[in-house]
């Protein structure tokens, strides 16, 4: 079902915390709000399900006008960061809340508690209380519960951010899983950038209260419309030079970087470079200076820092193997084609 | 290893001053006060012997023989070595001998025939009549309303009187007028009548006031835990309030409420209604009255407890709740109530066990009253031991009654504490919110 949030103001004891936010979600899709702490990403979804009241705008699920409506009457699922399972409740019980308070008859709730036991892979663990599952049960548990019901739309806050690395790699996936199989239209709060790349269709960046950047994960990696959304994506993060355009070269203080066809008739004078760690290495030719400032091995991968001859610093990821020390100089090139340009003020060119 | 510190038992030392001085020496005067007849006529140091004619009722019911009891009725006049020394004391040497000359060894059964045996003396006549009658009380052996310091003063009385050696314990026991050992206090604890009612009466106080606490807590909580924060505080200071004013002054405030001028018969008097004493006219008024005295003291105990738990529940579970579907009243019945168990289940075993022993409201409100219709274990205790309507102050009675509060007060705590668990109670949950 289709989720239309217009104009939407969210004030809080006089302070505007989200001043007239649009956002549309696709029936079936899934939406990740990103954003850092305080952008209004938490707040908008918990005025998507009801638990705050909006100052101003309106929302609809599909032709539903639902917002002057108490969440109660919303028909939403909402998992909790905590996952607010009621621990004096078993987890059948839990699941079947939003059944029981409906006053549904007891068949068709065991029928529905057991169907959406199975979808989440719970089924063994019903008779069990909260405090006795694990951080990754407890979430199929939330899951289970939020979705038991069919709500129109299915609100994520943080739903990983309690769980171990590992889990949280497994839930990544048996979430996205569990939402395609259902094919519920979907929103993911989170503040990590990984998550909503791996789970999302789309993603809305916010900051301040405002979305700066609504695209899908891959071409919001790579066609930022400013710094903060470039610097937002990607890890190890993006690394900035300032550069002058000169002789049809970016002229940096370690050297100079060449201009992409697509870039050349739209700049001039002094702007930013944005330069992604995995676009800065020995495969990409050479023309930068520098020396190796640190190294950070990761198995796999090895990461440099380059501190180019003005000061600045690049990063670079390369395949591990090469092993250079701390304090080497290298020389190194760029891949000129996904360099990001911006000007001084940080808006893309 | 622990170490010995003489700096931790200089801070423990004011508190077990404390426990020893307020607690345990009342628990223990009061078993031994249980045991004991200590009344106002026996007082609680020693006493003396003193046999009067009402004791001698008590006599004739022990196994005393008749004949110690005829001597005990019946006042001998013997003139005996110690009488004539009394008389030769009284007056002078040469009157003895001379009435050991003419009457030595006599016993005379009456004050009539002793006086003759004076008047037979002619060396040394008594000439007033008047001295005759009191020299005559010289011969007297009889150990009647007659104090006795010490026990040998008594016995000693007793052999002089003739009465066998047995008799004598007996009516060592009869004439004593101090406290002594006893186990007849519980005996008449559990046969009165009257102990039996005020068994009932505590029971029905008890379950009624405790309903109404937890019940009223409960709603206050709740409510005011819906109410925006400003107003909930408002409500909640105004309920405490019966809590913090001095006994004395809530309760008066409760006479002016329901005496027979008072705010309640003044008011019904505009509907016709004649004027009465809503406090003490009839037993189910007075029962009102005391429990909604108890009971809006101890609700509001109740509401900040339960209102201190409610707030502990995580707000995503409430959110959660609501997002479920659950309205306002399965959200309380559903997800509030059942994580209040503990705190109600605590509230009320506390309570029960505090309005088990207090009775200062009962007694500035009603004494017990009308008619011992509200009087509760407690305060007959009270009333028994340090109030009582006839003067004699039953001590030993009334420490009886305070010794079954105090044995139910042990054996529930020590109840409460194994099934409440504390260890587990005060551990970490296992869920973090």
């Amino acid at each position: 079902m289709q989720l239309r949030l217009k104009n939407f103001t969210k004030t809080f004891d006089g302070l505007t915390v989200i001043d007239n936010l649009d956002l549309t979600v696709e029936s079936g899709e899934m939406m990740a709000l990103l954003g850092p702490s305080g952008c209004g990403k938490s707040t908008t979804l918990f005025t998507i399900c009801g638990i705050h009241r909006m100052n101003g705008g309106t929302l609809h699920f599909g032709e539903r006008d639902v917002s002057d409506l108490p969440s109660q009457k919303r028909n939403v699922g909402v998992v909790f960061q905590n996952y607010a399972l009621y621990p004096h409740m078993n987890i059948r019980e839990n699941i079947a809340f939003p059944l029981r308070v409906q006053k549904l008859d007891t068949a068709t709730i065991n029928r529905k508690v057991g169907e959406i036991a199975e979808l989440v892979h719970i089924p063994e663990l019903l008779g069990r209380r909260p405090a006795q599952l694990s951080g990754g049960q407890q979430q199929r548990v939330a899951l289970a519960r939020a979705l038991v019901r069919q709500p129109d739309v299915l609100l994520l806050d943080e739903p990983l951010a309690n769980l171990d690395a590992k889990l949280r790699l497994e839930m990544r996936s048996e979430i996205r899983r569990i939402q395609l199989e259902t094919g519920i239209t979907a929103i993911l709060v989170t503040h990590d950038q990984v998550e909503a790349m791996s789970m999302c269709d789309r993603i809305a960046l916010m900051k301040d209260g405002k979305i700066v950047q609504l695209s899908a994960p891959d071409q919001m990696y790579n066609d930022p419309v400013d710094t903060f959304v470039a610097g937002f994506l990607g890890n190890p993060p993006i690394s900035y030079l300032d550069a002058n355009v000169a002789d049809g070269q970016f002229q940096t203080g370690g050297g100079g970087i060449a201009i992409s066809d697509a870039l050349k008739p739209k700049v001039s004078g002094q702007i930013q470079l944005g330069i992604r760690p995995e676009y800065f290495g020995p495969q990409f030719g050479s023309g930068l200076q520098g020396k190796i400032s640190f190294v950070e091995t990761q198995g796999r991968e090895d990461l440099y820092n380059v501190t180019l001859s003005n000061g600045a610093v690049l990063r670079s990821i390369q395949p591990s193997g090469r092993r250079l020390k701390l304090g080497e100089t290298v020389d190194w090139g760029v891949d000129a084609d996904h360099a990001l340009a911006f000007t001084t003020d940080g808006a893309r060119i | 290893m622990p170490r010995f510190n003489a700096l931790g038992f200089g801070f423990l030392a004011p508190a077990m001053i404390v426990v020893t001085l307020f607690f345990l020496a009342p628990v223990i005067l009061t078993v031994f006060f249980a045991f004991t007849n200590m009344s106002t006529s026996t007082g609680i140091t020693g006493g003396e012997y003193l046999l009067t004619q009402s004791s001698l009722r008590e006599v004739r019911a022990r196994s005393v023989s008749e004949e110690t009891v005829q001597k005990l009725e019946s006042t001998v006049y013997a003139v005996d070595e110690a009488g004539l020394a009394r008389l030769a004391a009284a007056r002078d040497a040469a009157t003895a001998d001379e009435l050991a000359a003419l009457h030595g060894g006599a016993e005379f059964t009456s004050r009539r025939e002793m006086e003759r045996a004076l008047k037979d003396l002619r060396e040394n006549r008594i000439r007033s009549t008047r001295d005759r009658k009191t020299l005559a009380d010289l011969f007297t052996t009889s150990v009647m309303d007659e104090r006795f310091q010490t026990e040998t003063e008594f016995r000693t009385a007793l052999s002089a009187a003739n009465i066998s050696e047995p008799d004598q314990s007996e009516l060592v026991e009869v004439a004593y007028t101090g406290w002594t050992w006893t186990t007849e206090n519980m005996r008449l604890l559990f046969s009165l009548d009257s102990s039996w009612r005020y068994a009932a009466n505590t029971v029905f106080y008890v379950v009624l006031t405790l309903s109404f606490n937890v019940g009223f807590g409960l709603f206050l909580a709740i409510s005011t835990f819906y109410l925006p924060a400003p107003i909930a505080n408002t409500f909640r200071t105004i309920w405490f309030l019966p809590r913090i004013l001095p006994p004395v002054l809530y309760v008066l405030m409760w006479y002016w409420l329901t005496w027979d001028t008072g705010i309640i018969s003044s008011f019904m008097g505009l509907f016709g209604v004649s004027p009465r004493n809503w406090m003490l006219d009839t037993a189910t008024n007075a029962w009102v009255v005391i429990i909604l005295i108890n009971g809006f003291v101890g609700a509001s105990l109740g509401m900040i407890l339960f209102s201190s738990a409610i707030k502990t529940i995580p707000d995503s579970m409430l959110y959660a709740s609501e997002v479920d579907g659950a309205n306002r009243w399965q959200q309380i019945r559903f997800i509030i109530l059942p994580q209040l168990r503990w705190p109600i289940l605590f509230t009320s075993s506390y309570q029960t066990l505090s309005l088990l022993t207090s009775f200062e409201y009962i007694l500035l409100a009603t004494d017990g009253g009308p008619g011992g219709a509200t009087e509760v274990w407690a305060l007959a205790a009270y009333h028994t031991a340090l109030n009582n309507y006839g003067g004699n102050l039953q001590y030993g009675l009334g420490a009886a009654y305070a010794l079954v509060l105090v044995v139910i007060g042990i054996v529930t705590s020590a109840l409460y504490l194994r099934f409440f668990n504390f260890k587990e109670l005060v551990s970490k949950p296992r869920i973090e919110q």
